[in-house]
């Protein structure tokens, strides 16, 4: 779902970079507050590649094909993290393989990270909401509603943007019919990074539970 | 009687104003019949496929001469196979943006005079799969050796 240059006019560009920035500098601000901030890095970094590979790893819903985008999950594993290894793996992907552009890193970082720090900090709710659940039994709600929420809110963000960014020359009929089907071919998507989420954390709840605990 | 006598100003005006309108329209426009003539031109074809090699059906197609970057010439819908043709009638580089559903992409073809495409435009290919499998090994090497070097460090920290 990465918008590519050339879609979107001008001044969204700018907005997206300007949000970007000021997101980068909260989040960088929150990481510096942790008592060592390098910690974190060997995860962020490993993340970063799952992300960057995760696009390009396509899935067919006739008639569109829609991509991994593992945000939620990143904010599962990594909380504020999750943006500094998104823009780095969004930068990477426009440069190296095309996908998103380099005028619309700012609109993507936007669309992804943002989703991501939020479906971190649902994900963390499980502490308050989840305590009179059995453990498993909020590990595996929470880590589903964090990994659909985060890919569903990037969903959401991509259409609103590219529905508000068509131009009154194109035929608005054919573009709609095409945005439904793409809209829809998202839902298996989303239900899709949900159970992914839940497979990871279960993964990490047996073999190195301590990650999931920041 | 005041009331009547505008009416029939205003509608003689009217009168006046279509005869005038009916005077100025140029005499083909009234005339009936149609002629079609034909002539040879070079016209350019595009082929709009997403990364992973489908075809780009149905996209819509805008192409902007040269010396308009804001209305474009022509607009219309690739075909199945992700087609469209269109004659460029000026040199200059022209502009074709395809989209659909917020993918898309946008060339500039330089059109020397005659509607060929220069001699130094090439089309771009975008990657293969092993180049692209190979741009996500050195990504993910990287960011391996990135995980290792600070997961070492912090392991020297915890010892020292």
């Amino acid at each position: 779902m990465h918008i590519p240059d050339g879609i979107l006019p001008a001044p969204v560009c700018v907005a997206g970079y300007a949000i970007a920035g000021g997101i980068t500098w909260v989040a960088l601000k929150r990481i510096h507050k942790t008592s060592d901030s390098q910690v974190e890095v060997p995860k962020a970094a490993l993340m970063a590649a799952a992300f960057f590979v995760g696009s390009s790893i396509s899935l067919p819903v006739p008639p569109v094909s829609v991509h991994l985008v593992l945000n939620g999950l990143l904010g599962i594993v990594l909380g504020w993290y999750a943006w500094p290894a998104i823009l780095i793996g969004l930068l990477l992907q426009a440069i190296l393989l095309g996908h998103g552009g380099v005028t619309t890193l700012g609109v993507d970082a936007v669309m992804m990270g943002i989703p991501a720090v939020l479906a971190g900090q649902l994900f963390q709710l499980r502490h308050y909401l989840g305590k009179s659940l059995p453990a498993k039994i909020s590990l595996g709600l929470f880590s589903f509603i964090a990994g659909a929420f985060g890919v569903g809110l990037s969903a959401m963000i991509f259409f609103a943007l590219v529905i508000f960014a068509i131009p009154s020359t194109l035929d608005q009929s054919t573009e709609q019919t095409f945005l439904k089907a793409l809209m829809v071919g998202h839902i298996p998507l989303i239900f899709l990074e949900g159970v992914f989420a839940v497979l990871l954390c279960f993964f990490l709840l047996r073999v190195k539970p301590e990650l999931l605990e920041r | 009687m005041k009331l009547f006598g505008s009416a029939l100003r205003s509608s003689l005006y009217q009168l006046g104003m279509m005869a005038i309108a009916i005077g100025g329209l140029p005499m083909a426009a009234l005339a009936h019949g149609a002629h079609i003539q034909a002539r040879t031109a070079t016209a350019m074809e595009i082929q709009a496929n997403y990364d992973s090699g489908e075809p780009m059906a149905e996209a819509t197609v805008q192409v902007f001469a040269p010396d308009d970057p804001q209305t474009p010439v022509y607009t219309g819908l690739t075909d199945a196979d992700g087609k469209f043709v269109f004659v460029p009638t000026a040199p200059g580089d022209w502009e074709v943006s395809v989209r659909q559903a917020g993918h898309g992409d946008i060339a500039v073809v330089p059109v020397e005079s005659e509607g060929a495409i220069a001699s130094t435009f090439t089309n771009d290919a975008g990657l293969t799969l092993l180049q692209r499998g190979m741009v996500a090994g050195a990504v993910t090497w990287g960011c391996v050796g990135t995980a290792l070097y600070f997961g070492q460090r912090g392991k020297n920290r915890a010892h020292s």
